[in-house]
């Protein structure tokens, strides 16, 4: 399937399998964004990650799975971070168009136009987007894949930071770069590129030794996200004229006997007209 | 005598249920202010799991069916031209009016950046839903102001604002039934973007149609609630008669939108319907509530007795709450980590419901909305220094 028309988009490929956990692009993703450090507990549940989850301050998350695998204990990480969608369902939903595809492939946020309704959370399959809880006026708050730092030609900052795991070019080159790895090394690799048409496609991609589903992936529909809403958003005119047209019509043909009975009384006026003229008096 | 003691001593005279409004509305608007003060995250138990809670569920996408008998009443008189019911249109147009202020209202405690609304109007983006019911909502407000003016005119003999509005009257009831189908249905458009978020039982391409749909079931029987509460608690004439005429049309709009709901699960639905008790047992509750609806709807001796039917409008008005709930917090609900609406959030929310009655009764005791239709009581209304809502 072809998943977009973008090949030359900036994309991440993040190869999982060469991911050491050091979290160096958290650390160069808080400097580069200014982010304030959380405080953090300790948690139950699946992964022991630190912080539990993306946050206002925290645009990108290595998280940690452990599992067993041919009797063995393993465990992987899984950089979480916004996928930069080819037709960002973020950038659908908002009402005031707060949200923006660049042409060079990062999903940017506009904070000045954002009426702050979260949409955006509920519409984006990746759960990505994140609110300011603690403010009383509160924005969004996700990664803009340093925008900024692209346009004057670097690499983001988790990329430049990475020591292992992270490419940054080209969609075709990455998806191509992907390919030849899983062909190369079929047995290191599930036979998957998360994000290659996941939502239609993205700007970010994995490689992986785990199922996705097992890391913690969301399982998300190949289809563009917006492509579930525009079918009944597109018939609002045709509907609007309609259903305007139907009631004037109905209206028009259910008023008739009333108009006929005014006319005959006209008629009736009209033939007396000193009758009418004491009306007019 | 100083203005607020003339107030005092008005605000004295009212009903103990009045003066209790009163003081739910004070409480709902102090927490309101509570939350700008201290922000989103203390105040709420919204999330960047759940960022749409109570506010939106109840506010915004239940508030808005409750409103629709407006609409479609209007359509009902004027289009259908089915004249006799004409006496229930100036209080339905009331609570349209009231509700449709009250959700803006609602909207303005929920969004981040409140101040900034109005950028809505200027940025447009004709795919998002939100943009859609926002540009909708506000049309349609003020549509129902525009109609709402008659009363007030009427009230201050301004002869010249009422020969307008009456120029404009069925223009003005065909856009209100034209702009109501657009964001009632919206409100269901709204949902379709979380796919793989919201529950195969209420997920599926025909929600914004059953939306409409249902919206237009629970409009009459909230008229049917409203008309027969005015005549039990605020000696208004029994309007039975006429909510035996509404109630005959009922059985066809709720029977074609449980066809529609049931085919669009046998046929439109991808993903497994019964694999969580949890979910089963909400859309078992809220189906039975149109079901039991329906039937009732169906029966001519619950038609034709005031207390049977009004029980039957208050079933599907909770099936259609059960119903907008389901579709946007239990569908998309992680019942391992449960929300639930914190004090603040039920207190604004209580606070706006408060206010909708309390706007609802003070207006119906200053402005002439009970008058038209009712020549022979008029004269008694007027004459009456018996308040609505009064100590009896």
């Amino acid at each position: 399937m072809m998943s977009n028309d973008s090949s030359k988009q900036n994309t991440f490929l993040i190869d999982l399998t060469k991911c050491t956990g050091c979290r160096g692009c958290m650390v160069a993703c808080k400097q580069w964004n200014q982010l304030e450090a959380e405080d953090t507990h300790f948690f139950g549940g699946e992964g022991y990650q630190n912080p539990a989850a993306m946050s206002e301050h925290t645009f990108t998350l290595i998280k940690f799975r452990d599992s067993e695998k041919n009797g063995k204990h393993s465990f992987s990480f899984y950089k979480e971070m916004c996928m930069h969608c080819d037709d960002p369902a973020c950038v659908s939903v908002c009402p005031v168009h707060a949200f923006h595809k660049t042409p060079e492939g990062p999903v940017i946020y506009d904070s000045k136009r954002c009426i702050g309704c979260r949409f955006c959370m509920v519409g984006c399959p990746f759960n990505i987007p994140t609110y300011e809880w603690s403010k009383g006026l509160p924005l969004v708050k996700k990664c803009d894949g340093c925008y900024s730092r692209i346009k004057e030609g670097l690499k983001p900052a988790c990329v430049t930071a990475c020591p292992t795991a992270m490419e940054y070019g080209p969609r075709d080159e990455m998806i191509q770069l992907a390919e030849e790895r899983l062909k190369k090394y079929p047995d290191r690799y599930v036979n998957q590129i998360y994000g290659k048409d996941e939502a239609g496609g993205t700007s970010v991609l994995y490689l992986s030794s785990e199922p996705y589903e097992e890391l913690g992936f969301q399982m998300v529909t190949d289809r563009r996200l917006p492509s579930y809403t525009w079918p009944a958003l597109r018939l609002v005119p045709s509907i609007f004229v309609t259903v305007g047209a139907g009631l004037s019509a109905l209206a028009w043909f259910n008023h008739r006997k009333d108009r006929i009975a005014e006319e005959k009384l006209d008629a009736v006026a009209t033939e007396n007209p000193a009758k009418s003229e004491e009306d007019k008096s | 005598m100083s203005a607020t003691q003339t107030i005092l001593k008005e605000v004295k005279s009212y009903h103990w249920f009045v003066q209790f409004m009163i003081v739910l509305v004070l409480v709902g608007a102090a927490a309101a202010i509570y939350r700008f003060a201290f922000g989103l995250g203390a105040t709420t138990n919204l999330s960047d799991t759940y960022p749409w809670g109570l506010w939106v569920a109840f506010d915004v996408v239940t508030a808005v069916p409750l409103a629709a008998g407006s609409f479609t009443l209007g359509a009902i008189v004027y289009c259908f031209n089915i004249k006799k019911l004409e006496p229930l249109i100036r209080p339905a147009i009331v609570t349209g009016f009231l509700g449709y202020s009250l959700v803006c209202v609602g909207l303005l405690v929920d969004l981040g950046q409140p101040h900034k609304g109005w950028h809505v109007l200027f940025f447009w983006n004709l795919h998002s839903p939100m943009f859609e019911v926002a540009m909708c909502v506000f049309a349609y407000t003020t549509v129902l102001f525009l109609e709402f003016l008659e009363p007030v005119g009427e009230k201050f003999g301004w002869k010249f604002s009422l020969k307008a509005l009456r120029k404009i009257h069925m223009p003005l009831v065909i856009a209100a039934a034209a702009i109501s189908t657009l964001h009632q249905s919206s409100l269901g458009t709204f949902f379709l973007i979380a796919v793989e978020k919201l529950h195969a039982l209420w997920y599926n391409p025909l929600l914004p149609l059953l939306f409409w749909m249902s919206a237009i079931s629970c409009g009459m029987c909230i008229i049917i609630l409203e008309a027969t509460a005015c005549h039990k608690w605020m000696g208004q004439p029994n309007e039975g008669v006429l909510l035996r005429t509404l109630a005959k049309i009922l059985p066809w709009t709720i029977g074609a939108y449980i066809i529609v709901r049931v085919l669009s699960l046998i046929f439109l639905t991808d993903n497994v319907l019964f694999d969580d008790p949890t979910t089963t047992k909400l859309f078992a509750a809220e189906m039975g509530g149109f079901l039991v609806a329906f039937f009732m709807f169906c029966t001519n001796a619950v038609r034709n007795n005031d207390s049977l039917r009004a029980l039957a409008a208050t079933i599907l008005v909770f099936a259609l709450i059960l119903y907008r709930f389901n579709v946007s917090i239990f569908g998309m609900m992680d019942w391992n980590n449960i929300y639930y609406p914190s004090t603040i959030e039920t207190l604004v929310t209580v606070g706006i419901l408060a206010a909708h009655v309390l706007f609802f009764v003070l207006i119906a005791r200053y402005f002439p909305i009970f008058v038209h239709g009712h020549e022979e009581e008029k004269t008694v209304t007027e004459n009456s220094t018996e308040p609505a809502f009064s100590h009896n």
